[in-house]
């Protein structure tokens, strides 16, 4: 199979014609392979796709996401995951399977406003996306900074194997917890590294699609360049579920999403 | 018939423009900070913004369809926009370019990828000049693309009508009242397919034509138009891709 | 706002596969060509009360268009020209998915649609209904009730309006010492042409010419085009949330022209008999 120079796209324009299998944000039109985003379209060896540029999360099952508790009913908490749909937290996640609407008072694990991290166990055409927290390093967050950016910059941010995230947090010296859809919480010791953290995040955001943007970053944070590589050390909660499940999770899923390519192909060659 | 002057001797309309000419065109993308996507358009005199919200969750609930997402549109003029006043409530003329406009963009989005959601698009005429309807479809458009939405095409519309007795592309509020034919047109530039086609006015079988064909070409006109300021907005002058974007995945 | 929606009639997934197995052959449900049109009746008169009336029967479908004759103010910038005012409602009546209450969106553009091919075609000379320049002129209401519907609403409510203008009598008002009075006497409308509209829907790549409503419920598109009796085009409505090729176009356009010219004689003959 032919290989497919990258290149820009917008809704509508014909990526590339012949026998090429679409994968994500394209349709496939007679013989062509039609761009449905705005974004950047490559070719791997499964098929073509388009990473895009702008738009909002979808939910996929195994994604770590930071949500906001909204409201509660007597068996669940809504929660509020920066998406079309808001996710459903069961209290027998929190409490156990013994839960009681009677003895237990919801109320005094989650409050609306409360930001946790959680993964998505479920999510179809049918039901809202259900939440746990059954795992170390999920739950509730107690510190640090919120921000948004488009979760279409969320895989850009994180860079290969981790690279730009942790480039970012050593220069900074600030923790970032990373949702899939988008919300980070950052922490850090003092008011110089934050601020540096929020620039390099706002550049990664704005910039995405440009080229040497690791350098640009690096720049920005005075970093001497030096291969920041050690796998899987010093990851944080979001950042690790999001490394897990890129390698396992790309048939859960039936519906046709928000791309989440892994950091591999987005973020290509930077670090090499 | 004594109709109005709208062609001088030279082939110039009133406004200046041959009969194959656009207005002017400024499409600005990312107008609003709080809408997922946004546009606003000046078309000649029309002024339009564009608010894209969504996929978001329908409310009331039981509006969702369970496997595909509901498109929802308003076309409204504000009351300053017009000379005389116009009231603020919706119109039947509102309520019916409200649906053309959605029907002229649902062929274009692939509501399927988002079942039980719904998009929600706002074109607020703020200032109106003729082809109103055409230029809300050109802003709605590139706003869905700017809210991420999947899309099989863009849309691009614009009218063509007969004045003086011959056919002109891109007809002003002047043309439209004075001129004896009006013909907005929306078109999907790369899957060749007309989602909008209304008439007013009178044209015999070849003017029929010629004016659908001029409309047709308008539409290409107006789409590059819109792939230049989407391409603008999100690729800004870097529009080669370098190394670190360009490397082919080996296998 | 307006928002899609689910056609309300859901048809049976065995009829719509019989459905799409015929229109392969050319043939349909109701064992038409595709571009054949379903048996039109009219008749003329029906409502006396009225100053003129037309029921037309197209297939299932069936309208009474009613004709009210008044005097008031010209439009805004029309006047040197008399008020034509068509209005359409879908009555509960028709089909069980109607209920009362303001016009929704659909019955609306029908509304608009058809008052566009009366009023573009210019079928009423209206710079001759005018009493005093700007201040008093003829008023024509022309309401439309829609008492069945099986398909093709356009078509049905617009040969009601045509049949109902063109047989009409108009009161003859005349000024005496600045008051309108009504003399008693009646005369013709000032007609000057008939505007016939012809619709077309798409189902996959197959188009068919005035469906039903099970054929509706089925369509991806439909547009109306509405010919003057010069064979000229005067007004055009795509409808519905799919689209067309130029080629389909072209094609529906010169349909609308033949037919339009068939369903015109067709109207002409009832009148006289």
């Amino acid at each position: 199979m032919l290989e497919i120079k990258k290149k820009y796209v917008i809704p509508g324009d014909v990526i590339v014609e012949g026998n090429y299998k679409p994968l994500m944000n394209v349709i496939k039109k007679e013989n062509s392979i039609i761009s449905t985003r705005i974004g950047i379209a490559e070719s791997s060896k499964d098929g073509i796709r388009v990473i895009p540029l702008s738009g909002i999360y979808i939910p996929r099952i195994n994604d770590i996401v930071i949500g906001k508790i909204i409201d509660n009913s007597s068996l669940s908490w809504e929660v509020d995951i920066n998406s079309c749909f808001s996710a459903h937290l069961p209290a027998q996640d929190v409490f156990g399977r013994d839960f009681s609407p009677a003895r237990d008072d919801m109320k005094k694990r989650f409050a609306p406003g409360d930001l946790l991290t959680a993964r998505i166990i479920a999510f179809d055409r049918t039901r809202d996306p259900m939440l746990s927290i059954q795992e170390r390093d999920l739950g509730k967050i107690l510190h640090g900074e919120f921000l948004k950016i488009s979760s279409t910059r969320v895989p850009r941010l994180i860079g290969k194997r981790g690279s730009m995230i942790q480039t970012i947090e050593q220069a900074t010296q600030t923790k970032i917890l990373i949702g899939q859809n988008g919300i980070l919480v950052v922490s850090g010791q003092n008011h110089e590294g934050m601020n540096l953290a929020f620039q390099a995040i706002k550049m990664v955001e704005d910039e995405a699609h440009t080229s040497n943007l690791t350098q640009k970053v690096k720049d920005l944070l005075n970093v001497q360049d030096e291969s920041p590589q050690k796998e899987g050390d010093n990851t944080t909660v979001g950042k690790e579920g999001y490394i897990n499940n890129n390698e396992n999770n790309s048939e859960t899923n039936d519906i046709e999403t928000n791309n989440n390519t892994s950091e591999i192909t987005i973020s290509k060659g930077e670090s090499s | 018939m004594n109709e109005t002057i709208l062609i001088d001797e030279s082939g110039k309309r009133t406004d200046g423009r041959s009969i194959d000419e656009l207005r002017e065109i400024k499409l600005t993308i990312g107008v609003l900070k709080k809408a997922n996507g946004s546009a606003f358009i000046e078309f000649g005199k029309n002024k339009i913004i564009v608010a894209v919200y969504g996929p978001r969750e329908v409310h009331p609930k039981h509006m969702a369809q369970p496997d595909k997402c509901v498109l929802r549109c308003r076309y409204h003029m504000s009351p300053f926009s017009t000379d005389t006043r116009k009231n603020p409530a919706p119109s039947r003329r509102e309520i019916e370019i409200s649906k053309v406009i959605r029907e002229a963009l649902e062929p274009a989005v692939v509501l399927e990828d988002y079942p039980r959601a719904a998009i929600d698009i706002f074109v607020e005429v703020l200032q109106a000049d003729g082809g109103s309807r055409c230029a809300g479809i050109t802003a709605a458009s590139v706003a869905l693309a700017d809210a991420g939405i999947n899309m099989r095409d863009l849309v691009a519309a614009c009218a063509a009508g007969k004045i003086n007795n011959k056919i002109a592309l891109d007809i002003n509020d002047v043309e439209d009242k004075e001129g004896s034919a009006d013909m907005p047109v929306a078109y999907l530039p790369n899957l060749e397919q007309i989602t909008l086609l209304q008439l007013d006015g009178i044209l015999n079988k070849s003017q029929f034509t010629e004016c659908l064909e001029k409309a047709l070409q308008g539409c290409k006109m107006v789409y590059e138009i819109q792939r230049k300021a989407l391409m603008e907005k999100y690729f800004g002058n870097d529009l080669s891709l370098d190394d670190e974007n360009t490397e082919e995945i080996k296998e | 706002m307006s928002l899609s929606r689910k056609s309300p009639i859901i048809l049976e997934y065995l009829r719509k596969r019989q459905m799409l197995d015929l229109l392969t052959t050319g043939k349909r449900l109701d064992g038409r060509n595709l571009d054949e049109l379903r048996k039109l009746e009219i008749d003329f008169d029906v409502i006396k009360k009225a100053d003129g009336s037309a029921q037309v029967k197209l297939g299932n479908s069936e309208v009474i268009a009613g004709i009210k004759v008044e005097t008031g103010e010209p439009f805004e910038g029309l006047e040197h020209k008399g008020a034509l005012i068509v209005t359409a409602e879908v009555l509960p009546t028709a089909s069980p998915f109607i209920e009362p209450g303001p016009p929704d969106e659909d019955t609306i553009e029908l509304a608009r649609v058809v008052d566009r091919g009366i009023r573009e075609s210019e079928m009423v000379d209206l710079e001759k209904l005018v009493l005093i320049h700007g201040k008093i002129v003829y008023t024509i209401f022309v309401d439309c009730s829609i008492i069945n519907a099986d398909g093709n609403l356009f078509d049905a409510t617009s040969y009601a309006v045509i049949s109902a203008l063109t047989s009409c009598k108009l009161p003859i008002f005349e000024i005496q010492d600045d008051v309108v009075i009504n003399t008693g006497n009646k005369k013709d409308p000032p007609i000057t042409t008939l505007p016939v509209s012809i619709t077309a829907i798409k189902i996959g790549d197959t188009i068919l010419l005035d469906p039903t409503s099970e054929e509706e419920s089925c369509m991806e598109a439909r547009i109306t085009i509405t010919t003057n009796s010069n064979g000229e085009y005067t007004a055009i409505q795509k409808g519905s949330t799919g689209s067309f090729t130029l080629d389909q176009i072209k094609y529906v356009a010169d349909i609308a022209r033949n037919k339009g010219e068939q369903i015109r004689e067709k109207i002409k003959e009832l009148m006289k008999s």
